[in-house]
């Protein structure tokens, strides 16, 4: 166990360079998850702290050392693959027991703890099977099992999940939260999978072209984005996004989009001049309709037009009209199947509204 | 149905010239080199249009291994396996060596890969006319060290008649019981690892009873051999053996090097963070999972060996008794002295030394393809 401190990272390759100046402090135990899109250099961090890439400049320390130059055997960490790298002419005996072996342990000794480990996983019956005589979900388990033997002071896993089917990657999420609570490693997590996201981080890192984003609790990311970026990458579907303009009528500070008023909760906008452009944010689950209307103020609502409407098991997405203008998508509790074309009441949780920049797109507030 | 059969039909048709052709070609003359062998086709008259030809069962083979004029042929043997397993333990472990260094990625790597392939492009004729010149008594390799200050070397490369780790074909039976014990008790020690009640009873136990009873036994085996006869390796083939595997690691390193290629990064990096080193990943990771390669590498090289011809034929020429190969022995024996009925023994001989190596390699091959 240990905790890991990220210091002003960069990493280039020739002259290009792709990661620029991280910080990030990780602490004892905690379960980080970094995520963005595709080339952001996830992969890169992660590789970087294991000892795999060059640290171009700065810093990577862990449990208080500086590993900069020291060798990723040395440092006492544990990776798991996306694509699992299990060595094929192995059993899963010899693939859990493989880092022991070369650590110089006694044969007895390697093979308690591989059956331990193999008891955590529930690996026992196959322990003497070749990782091709298994299915993906049971190679995911070797893979993790060959982590966990190590007992390391730190979890390194690179999409570890994304090549298992839907249903899989759920119970095997859960498992690794399990797993986690149990054994209280540090992790550092890499997907784009913002479900695994936002269910096992204590703390999200958001990553884009090599630069953080953001870093902070799944809520806090979820409810207070740091930027349109964050806004629109967390969550699914993507949080509604309009441009406005501040503005005071009969007396009440709003935003206006067009005709529309989104009024500003108590505090809220109160450094922004009136006529100030503001990019508005509202999530799609702060959109409210049918009976759940109830619990908002009158103020708050009003009617729109649907476009379209999905019944997802126990809540709905629907594509609406407010004012023939401004189409936003709501995930409401509940069934609600409406006719496109229908017009129906609809509220606003407006203390959830966010407001950003247009210019840097950085949070206001 | 009627499609299926007519596929068949059509698969058939489209096969038979080529079953036809190498049914008589191969495995026709095979047959015929066969009966060949059983006959007294040979000596003079034999060049007649309707040459004498009597079935003598197999007094050839009997002759070949413990007649007196077998002398020269069983050197040429006892040669040919120490040639086999040098050639083997050499290009092997030379290419593999080689290829290792090159996965390295040093600058260059794709220049220096050719430059190591390119011996394999050579005629054997050729590159055994270099190395005639190269090992020659007062020329190339022999002159080296005066580059260096020393003195030059007087080693007669390609005609010495010193010999090493000579044995006494009269105990060849002996021998060979030491040899199967010796393989025996490895292959035991080798999987006391992993399951040791079985080796021990399957391997170990059969393998010192075989020493021992070889052992203490050996005076009650019959002699192969009627006189003593010694035949060791000739420092004379070391020359030859060099060439070879100068010709060779180029191939077995290009085969180690794409074997090497194809293994993900992930799994070199998974072996790194598993506290591997540098000689550990090559020990435990990457050349075990390249046996298929080493199989096939083992396999095409002693057939290459065993039927070594022009090579020798252009560096010590035909009559030199010190580098002698059976390949060599079959074609003087048959063509130079018209011995037809020999040299067709010889090449059975050599036709089942080289079905040793390969039908043990055919049959795990289709169990493997059975059980998928
Ligand atoms: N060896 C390399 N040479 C040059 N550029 C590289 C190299 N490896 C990665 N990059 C670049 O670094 C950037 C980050 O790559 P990285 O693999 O970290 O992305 P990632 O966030 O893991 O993406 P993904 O989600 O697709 O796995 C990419 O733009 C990639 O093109
Ligand atoms: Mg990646």
């Amino acid at each position: 166990m240990a905790n890991v401190e990220l210091k002003q990272v960069f990493k280039r390759y020739g002259d290009v360079e792709v990661v620029h100046g991280v910080d990030l402090e990780i602490m004892d135990s905690e379960f980080i998850v970094l995520v963005g899109p595709s080339g952001c250099g996830k992969s890169t961090v992660l590789r970087m702290v294991a000892g795999l890439e060059v640290i171009s400049g700065g810093e990577i320390v862990i449990d208080g050392r500086v590993v900069n130059q020291v060798s990723p055997k040395d440092r006492n960490v544990a990776m798991v693959f996306q694509n699992y790298a299990l060595y094929p002419h192995m059993s899963v005996r010899e693939n859990m027991g493989f880092s022991l072996k070369m650590s110089k342990m006694s044969r007895d000794d390697i093979a308690a703890k591989v059956q331990e480990a193999a008891g955590i996983l529930e690996l026992e019956p196959y322990l003497d099977r070749k990782p091709s005589e298994l299915s993906g979900g049971q190679r995911q388990r070797v893979a993790m099992g060959r982590a966990i033997v190590r007992k390391p002071d730190v979890f390194l896993f690179d999409e570890p999940l994304s090549n298992l089917d839907a249903q899989l990657r759920t119970q095997m999420r859960m498992e690794l939260r399990k797993m986690h609570m149990r054994m209280n490693t540090t992790t550092i997590y890499v997907t784009h999978d913002q479900i695994e996201a936002m269910t096992l981080a204590d703390r999200i890192v958001i990553l884009k072209d090599g630069y953080i984003q953001q870093v902070g609790t799944p809520v806090e990311v979820y409810e207070k984005p740091a930027n349109v970026f964050v806004a629109r990458f967390i969550g699914n579907p993507p949080m509604n996004i309009f441009d406005g303009v501040v503005a005071t009528v009969d007396g009440l500070r709003c935003v206006q989009l067009g005709e529309t008023m989104f009024p500003l909760s108590e505090g809220k906008g109160d450094g922004l001049a009136d006529g100030r452009p503001v990019i508005v944010g509202l999530r799609p689950d702060a959109i409210k309709m049918g009976d759940k209307l109830e619990k908002l103020p009158e103020k708050w609502h009003c009617t729109c037009e649907v476009v379209l409407s999905e019944i997802l098991g126990g809540h709905s997405l629907l594509e609406v009209v407010v004012d023939g203008k401004h189409t936003m998508i709501a995930e409401v509790e509940g069934r609600i199947l409406a006719h496109p074309g229908e017009i129906v009441p609809i509220g606003f949780e407006f203390d959830r509204m966010v407001l950003f920049d247009p210019e840097t797109t950085n949070a206001l507030l | 149905m009627r499609e299926a059969s007519r596929d068949r039909l059509k698969a058939f048709l489209t096969l038979l010239p080529s079953i036809i052709l190498i049914g008589v070609f191969v495995y026709g003359f095979i047959g015929e080199t066969i009966w060949t062998s059983l006959t007294d086709w040979g000596g003079s008259g034999a060049l007649s249009l309707t040459p004498e030809k009597n079935f003598i069962g197999l007094a050839n083979y009997v002759e070949l291994f413990t007649g007196v004029l077998g002398g020269g042929f069983r050197q040429d043997l006892v040669n040919a396996v120490y040639y086999s397993v040098m050639l083997l333990v050499g290009a092997v472990g030379l290419g593999m060596f080689i290829a290792i260094l090159l996965d390295q990625k040093p600058k260059g790597e794709d220049v220096l890969r050719t430059i190591f392939l390119y011996p394999m492009s050579l005629s054997f004729i050729v590159s055994g006319t270099i190395w005639r010149w190269l090992l020659a008594p007062q020329g190339g390799l022999n002159v080296l060290p005066k580059y260096a200050g020393m003195e030059p070397l007087d080693f007669q490369w390609l005609s010495s008649t010193a010999a090493i780790l000579e044995f006494n074909w009269q105990n060849l039976f002996q021998i060979l019981l030491y040899v199967a014990a010796f393989l025996l008790i490895l292959t035991g020690l080798w999987l006391l690892k992993k399951d040791s009640g079985m080796a021990v009873k399957r391997w170990l136990v059969p393998g010192i009873a075989v020493g021992a009873g070889a052992w203490l036994f050996g005076d009650l085996l019959p002699e192969a051999l009627f006189m003593e006869e010694t035949h060791g390796f000739n420092l004379a083939t070391m020359g030859i053996i060099m060439a070879t595997v100068w010709q060779y690691s180029g191939y077995t390193m290009a085969l180690y090097l794409a074997g090497f290629n194809g293994i993900s990064q992930d799994l070199r990096d998974a072996a790194m963070l598993d506290g591997a080193s540098e000689v550990g990943y090559y020990r435990h990771v990457a050349i075990p999972m390249l046996k298929p390669i080493t199989i096939s590498a083992v396999i095409i090289l002693s057939h290459i060996s065993l039927k070594m011809f022009d090579l020798i034929f252009a560096m010590t020429g035909p009559d030199n008794a010190e580098t002698g190969h059976p390949a060599l022995n079959m074609y003087l024996t048959t063509f130079r002295a018209n011995n037809f009925a020999q040299g067709a023994a010889i090449a059975i001989v050599l036709f089942l030394v080289a079905a040793m190596f390969i039908v043990p390699y055919l049959v795990s091959q289709y169990r493997q393809r059975g059980r998928r």
